[in-house]
């Protein structure tokens, strides 16, 4: 009896941490996928454009919007690295998961961050995302899908040494991102999901 | 000398009885059996309700879960089955339960299914996203290649020089995951149908059939189809998917679907 103040008070607390992670844990995923780009750019100097004299190359990544089920492409610069398409590959995927820059819907959870990626000589291209690429994916065929090729599209559209393109998630294989469309052996794009023009 | 010849005779004699007795009795108990004799023959069709206990799919804006509406939908599918075809239903799933997606395959196919329907709830990144939609295993070109060389190489005489026994059943693995790959067009049909019915039932604008590489299709070895009945991220498809009528004209329509299908096509 004596320690019910206390024991009250620690209640009241844990009670508090419980609805807060609660907070947290309901308010995560599918709000922030629908923000799209993060705009991280701007953490860039300015200066950085006009040091840097290596070439450039446009390439076309895959965003969505609300009128069509088809990718929209948008062109973003890369620096150019002709003599490895490992190092293009990265700067494809970097600047997809940073989302679009003209307001059109990014597949990727905005939390994802690039691990590795690096294409073989046969002409498959490995994309090692961290963890949350599959746990704050909003599941569901469609948006699994939309991720899906929005990653294979955009490698292998962009450079023509990718065949196909194995995800992997934290460095292992999974089944799924989650729980409908099969990841576990490299996937060929699909060129058709793009809209034309 | 006579005797130790003959008394080994005898005792094999009356095992060869013994063992021919087996299978007589066996006959004689199916036919004076009390159940029909129509419900041995009775064939399966398997419902999967998608996800299932910590595997809730995708969520709605107003925390409806894609596990929850999809196994509604399939207790309803079954009903309908059971009231007016001769099948039996067996389900990958009756309850809230996890059920990986290997073992609803294997549901399939250690019931000899005629065919496999699993029913599913959609959401995309797009929330304008509508309709329902009927799908059919896509067996992309890797998968082809994969196949014929787990093929070449198993008919090759060096097979077991070559391929050392763990690599072995990995190979066995791969082919087994591919089972659908056989029923690819039975499926295409399947889906064909259903998606019919769904169309003219919801009233929509008229809607193909459509192909992905779901990972619990692969290796059913049957026909098979994955039916998305909405969209859980289109606030207004998530308010309808709740809707115990909207519920019932989806499985009345997949119902009518798969009965087309098997009155066309009774053999699998």
């Amino acid at each position: 009896m004596l320690k019910s103040p206390r024991t009250a008070l620690l209640l009241a607390l844990a009670a508090a941490a419980v609805g807060l992670a609660l907070f947290f844990f309901l308010s995560d995923n599918r709000e922030s996928i629908r923000k799209g780009g993060r705009g991280t750019e701007a953490s860039v100097p300015e200066n950085a454009e006009e040091t840097d004299a290596r070439p450039k190359r446009i390439v076309k990544l895959m965003f969505l919007n609300e009128d069509g089920e088809a990718f929209i492409p948008e062109e973003r610069e890369i620096t150019a690295d002709e003599t490895s398409p490992s190092v293009e590959a990265r700067e494809i995927v970097a600047e997809l998961i940073q989302g679009s820059k003209t307001g059109l819907l990014s597949a990727i959870p905005p939390e994802t961050r690039l691990i590795q990626a690096y294409v073989t000589k046969d002409g498959t291209a490995y994309v090692d995302f961290s963890r949350e690429f599959a746990e704050k994916h909003p599941s569901g065929t469609s948006a699994e899908m939309e991720t899906i090729y929005a990653v294979v599209d955009s490698l292998a559209y962009n450079l023509t040494s990718v065949k196909k393109v194995c995800l992997l998630v934290d460095g292992e294989e999974r089944e799924t991102l989650a729980g409908h469309i099969a990841i576990n052996r490299p996937i060929p794009p699909d060129f058709t999901l793009i809209a034309r023009n | 000398m006579a005797d130790s010849s003959v008394r080994p005779h005898i005792k094999s004699a009356a095992f060869i009885q013994a063992f021919l007795l087996v299978p007589v009795l066996a006959a004689l108990l199916s036919v004076f059996s009390p159940l029909p004799a129509s419900a041995a023959a009775l064939r399966n069709i398997v419902i999967d309700p998608g996800h299932g206990g910590l595997y809730t799919g995708a969520k709605g804006k107003f925390g409806s879960l894609e596990k929850d509406i999809t196994l509604s939908v399939s207790l309803k599918l079954r009903t309908l089955i059971e009231r007016s075809m001769s099948y039996r239903v067996v389900m990958t799933r009756e309850k809230d339960l996890d059920v990986s997606l290997e073992n609803r395959a294997a549901v399939a196919n250690n019931n000899d299914a005629q065919v496999f329907v699993s029913i599913h709830v959609n959401g995309s990144v797009r929330k304008k996203a509508h309709g329902a939609e009927t799908f059919f295993m896509n067996v992309n070109a890797s998968d082809e290649e994969t196949r014929k060389l787990a093929y070449l190489e198993n008919t090759s005489d060096q097979l077991d020089a070559k391929i050392a026994d763990e690599d072995q059943d990995e190979v066995k693995m791969i082919l087994w995951d591919m089972a659908q790959t056989a029923y690819v067009r039975q499926s295409s049909r399947l889906a064909e149908m259903i998606q019919q019915e769904l169309n003219q039932a919801l009233r929509l604008e008229n809607r193909g059939i459509k192909q992905a590489g779901f990972k619990v299709l692969q290796g059913v070895a049957c026909p098979a189809v994955l039916v998305e009945i909405a969209f859980i991220s289109n606030p207004d498809e998530e308010r309808r998917l709740s809707d115990e009528a909207f519920q019932n004209q989806v499985a009345e329509a997949i119902f009518r679907g798969l009965s087309q299908y098997l009155k066309l096509y009774p053999q699998k």
